[in-house]
């Protein structure tokens, strides 16, 4: 066939996510290359990122399955809440932090899964729906109040770093590394696409829909989960009000990182340099001290405009 | 018969370096019905989406009423008066039955001065028009609700709405029953006794010869030939549209590649449907290289028949024998793992993965299969899926650039090979086939069909549903008849059997 033309719509697809980075980076580089391309700043963007790219993994497949979920930033709370209390109880923060991330967070995350099967009723809402349950929850637990005094271990870890690599960063590589092994080399991950491509389908080729439903929810669970023990460690206590808008930046990794919202379509690689995107925004606003408020506008704006890009070029 | 109404002459149509149309004339009178012919490919639709104005054609020039244009546009053709009725259906599932009907161009009054809706004028109009092509349903009705010959039905309806002078019918008949075909049928030769042109594209060469006066036979983007319909025999056509011979589908292929084998696999005894209402009471036996054929009216249970042996449907009795074995499938994902396949009725709808490649396609079932914990446990392996499906496009003879190609860049009939293939390195005992030739041309049909037998001849029982009798006489050894979701009979299939002794038993009795 035609190999040797050159296919700009395909070489879009695979590095296009790239591309918006390397401009992003290129156009704050510019403007203030004397702080932002500094390697303290660069490892600063990539900590601040790790959360977001968390988040924006369990999204992905929330998407993938042409759902949504708007849960994560409340169980990121209820996540990091249950983590402090429990090492305020005692517990070890290893142990702590798996059931505090893992366990609650994959239970939330069940809880929306059952509840999508259950009802028939498209995840936006149910998610909707458990986003304010789950704050709720947060709040009553904590009383409204930040929890901290917990184990420096706990801190002192996540503010560490391995060869140079901040621990944070180091962790949401491991996940990812997983996600993308999942995602791209096992049964399980092949049919969560082929349930994102056709539902109908799946089911009469012999998928258990429902199944596969709430294991994605479970996922999305976890990554918010693993981001709340996260958050907790970065900010030395656990915050009743942390990740309030979380899931617009979770969407936005997804969907800067090419996921469909038709379902089927997208890569955790690209989803990764979505969330770092993000990151970047947030940190060169930061650099170049443009007020809280002012870097939500200049964010909504740059997530249609990089949407629409990535449209305009697909067609 | 003096001056056509519409003269399209030296058509092409190029999309980017593929030249879909090379050089197309063709001629549509009034008072006629005009069979446009060719294989899926050979630029049918392109040339109608020309005269339907959603097209430019790159050359050639198109005279309607005497005058010239070198396109047309959406506007123009629709002033003009040249509706188009799609093979894909365009309703609306949302919607209501009225409100399909009159979608884009509702009737307004003035109420106090402001601009309405007229729902009585709508409502009249609307029973009218369901009254003129037998549609017995409720204005109110969600088309979601509809069985899939009610909407074409209904999408015929809504382009005679527009009292058009030339209506195009790209294979309107493809869901439509017997009787709905002959009401079809009765509607298009009064509009043509009314002086309204039709062009009719179909692969079905009896019905063209029921109602089409002139033909014109397309290949490879090219108009070959075009002539009156009685001057010419099926064979002629069929060798015109292929340009080669093809194996006659009214001929036995039973005959040709036979099975023989006695004993009997696999029983269905007393399947039931949830409601009790589709599916009553069904029991038959099928023996090993048997292909079992299901006539029926659409809406005769036979899909949901298909559905409840398969797990897909919940039943309320009956049971599933394979091997003397009860194996009543609890899911789908049950019965592929006790040997059953299923090559489902609509490919896009619950068929294939637009998302995925023809390998991947191919493999998904398979992967379930030995997938462990509800085939989810195991490794993908991207170069075995590569090499099953190599496998299988030798055996089925897809044809395809790779098979890494994404499967919507298939034909029709490829696309059918692919999921064929699907279950078949699933290695089931019995398939079902349920209309596993709906839309796709003459020539892959008679590969479909072959296959078929190859498959029978190798010991898989089938199961085929089919709203198509020649289809069935051709390919099975058994037909079994639905009637209002019971089981009205069973008759062996031979050269003496007469499409009248298989619609007998499937007409209602009253």
């Amino acid at each position: 066939m035609e190999k040797s033309k050159f296919n700009f719509q395909m070489f879009w697809d695979q590095y296009g996510t790239f591309f918006i980075l390397a401009i992003i980076v290129a156009i704050f580089g510019s403007i203030s290359s004397e702080y932002f391309l500094k390697t303290n700043n660069i490892t600063q963007i990539l900590v601040q990122s790790s959360v977001t790219v968390l988040i924006g993994m369990g999204e992905f497949f929330a998407i993938l399955v042409a759902g949504i979920d708007l849960s994560v930033g409340a169980i990121l709370a209820l996540s990091g809440m249950v983590t402090a209390k429990l090492m305020l109880a005692g517990f070890d923060p290893i142990s702590a932090a798996l059931i505090g991330g893992v366990v609650v967070g994959g239970l939330l995350g069940a809880i929306n899964g059952c509840l999508v099967n259950w009802t028939g009723l498209h995840p936006f809402i149910i998610t909707l729906g458990t986003n304010a349950i789950f704050r709720g929850i947060t709040l009553v637990i904590s009383d409204a109040n930040s929890v901290y005094g917990f184990s420096f271990g706990f801190v002192n870890f996540f503010a560490g770093s391995v060869i140079g690599v901040p621990v944070p960063v180091i962790f949401a590589m491991v996940i990812a590394v997983i996600l993308w092994f999942i995602t791209s080399r096992t049964r399980l991950g092949r049919n969560i696409y082929a349930l994102g491509g056709n539902k109908n389908s799946a089911f009469f080729s012999g998928i258990d829909v429902k199944f596969h439903m709430l294991i994605v929810f479970i996922i999305s669970g976890i990554c918010a989960g693993l981001a709340g023990v996260v958050s907790t460690a970065r900010l030395g206590a656990a915050e009743p009000l942390a990740g309030i808008g979380f899931e617009t930046y979770a969407i936005a990794s997804a969907i800067i990182g090419g996921t469909s919202f038709f379902g089927g379509k997208g890569r955790i690689l690209s989803v990764v340099i979505g969330g770092l995107i993000i990151g970047t925004i947030n940190n060169g606003l930061n650099i170049l001290q443009v007020q809280t408020y002012y870097q939500l506008v200049v964010m909504g704006g740059l997530i249609i405009a990089a949407v629409a890009l990535d449209r305009l070029i697909s067609k | 018969m003096t001056t056509p109404y519409i003269k399209m002459e030296g058509i092409a149509k190029n999309f980017g370096p593929v030249q879909a149309l090379k050089s197309v004339d063709l001629a549509i009178y009034p008072y006629e019905i005009h069979a446009l012919l060719g294989e899926n490919g050979a630029g049918k639709s392109t040339l109608m989406k020309i005269l339907s104005g959603i097209y430019e054609p790159t050359a050639g020039k198109i005279t309607i009423e005497n005058t010239e244009y070198g396109k047309l546009d959406h506007k123009i053709a629709a002033k003009l008066g040249i509706g188009i009725i799609y093979q894909e259906l365009s309703v609306i599932d949302e919607l209501t039955v009225l409100e399909n009907l009159f979608i884009g161009r509702l009737p307004i009054k003035k109420t106090f001065g402001i601009n309405v809706v007229d729902w009585n004028n709508m409502r009249t109009r609307a029973a009218i028009m369901l009254l003129r092509v037998g549609l017995k349903i409720r204005l109110d009705e969600k088309v979601a609700n509809l069985s899939i010959s009610q909407k074409q039905m209904l999408e015929i309806a809504k382009t005679l709405m527009l009292e058009a002078k030339v209506i195009i019918m790209d294979e309107p008949t493809s869901s439509l029953t017997y009787n709905e075909v002959d009401y079809l049928f009765l509607i298009m030769n009064q509009l043509r006794l009314d002086g309204t042109a039709i062009v009719y594209i179909s692969h079905k060469l009896n019905e063209i010869r029921r109602i089409c006066n002139r033909y014109t036979v397309m290949k490879d983007g090219s108009s070959v030939a075009s002539g009156q319909v009685e001057s010419v025999s099926n064979d002629d056509i069929v060798r015109m549209m292929v340009g080669r011979e093809v194996q006659n589908r009214f001929r036995s292929l039973k005959a040709e590649i036979g099975s023989d084998h006695d004993d009997i696999v696999f029983e269905v005894n007393n399947i039931t449907s949830k409601d009790q209402r589709r599916v009553k009471d069904i029991s038959f036996k099928v023996k090993k290289g048997e292909i079992m054929g299901f006539a029926g009216l659409v809406g005769s249970g036979r899909t949901e028949f298909m559905n409840c042996i398969f797990g897909v449907e919940p039943i309320s009795a009956g049971k599933v024998l394979l091997h003397n074995v009860d194996i009543t499938p609890l899911s789908p994902l049950d019965a592929l793992k006790k040997g059953m396949g299923y090559i489902t009725e609509s490919r896009r709808e619950n068929g294939f993965f637009d998302n995925f490649s023809i390998a991947q396609n191919i493999a998904i079932s398979k992967s379930l299969k030995d997938g462990g914990y509800k085939g989810v446990i195991g490794l993908v392996k991207p170069g075995l899926e590569r090499q099953l499906a190599e496998e299988q496009r030798h055996l089925l003879d897809l044809k395809c650039s790779s098979v890494d190609q994404n499967i919507t860049e298939l034909s029709g009939g490829n696309q059918q090979k692919v999921l064929i293939s699907k279950w078949l390195c699933c290695e089931p005992e019995v398939i079902i086939f349920d209309e596993p030739t709906r839309g796709i041309d003459v020539g892959a049909k008679a590969e479909i069909y072959k296959v078929m037998r190859h498959l029978a001849a190798s010991g898989k029982t089938i199961l085929m549903v089919s709203s198509e009798l020649p289809e069935i006489m051709t390919v099975c050894d058994r037909i079994a008849i639905f009637c209002e979701g019971r089981l009205a009979n069973i008759l062996d299939n031979n050269e003496h059997i007469r499409e009248e002794d298989i619609m007998k038993w499937a007409l209602p009795q009253s």
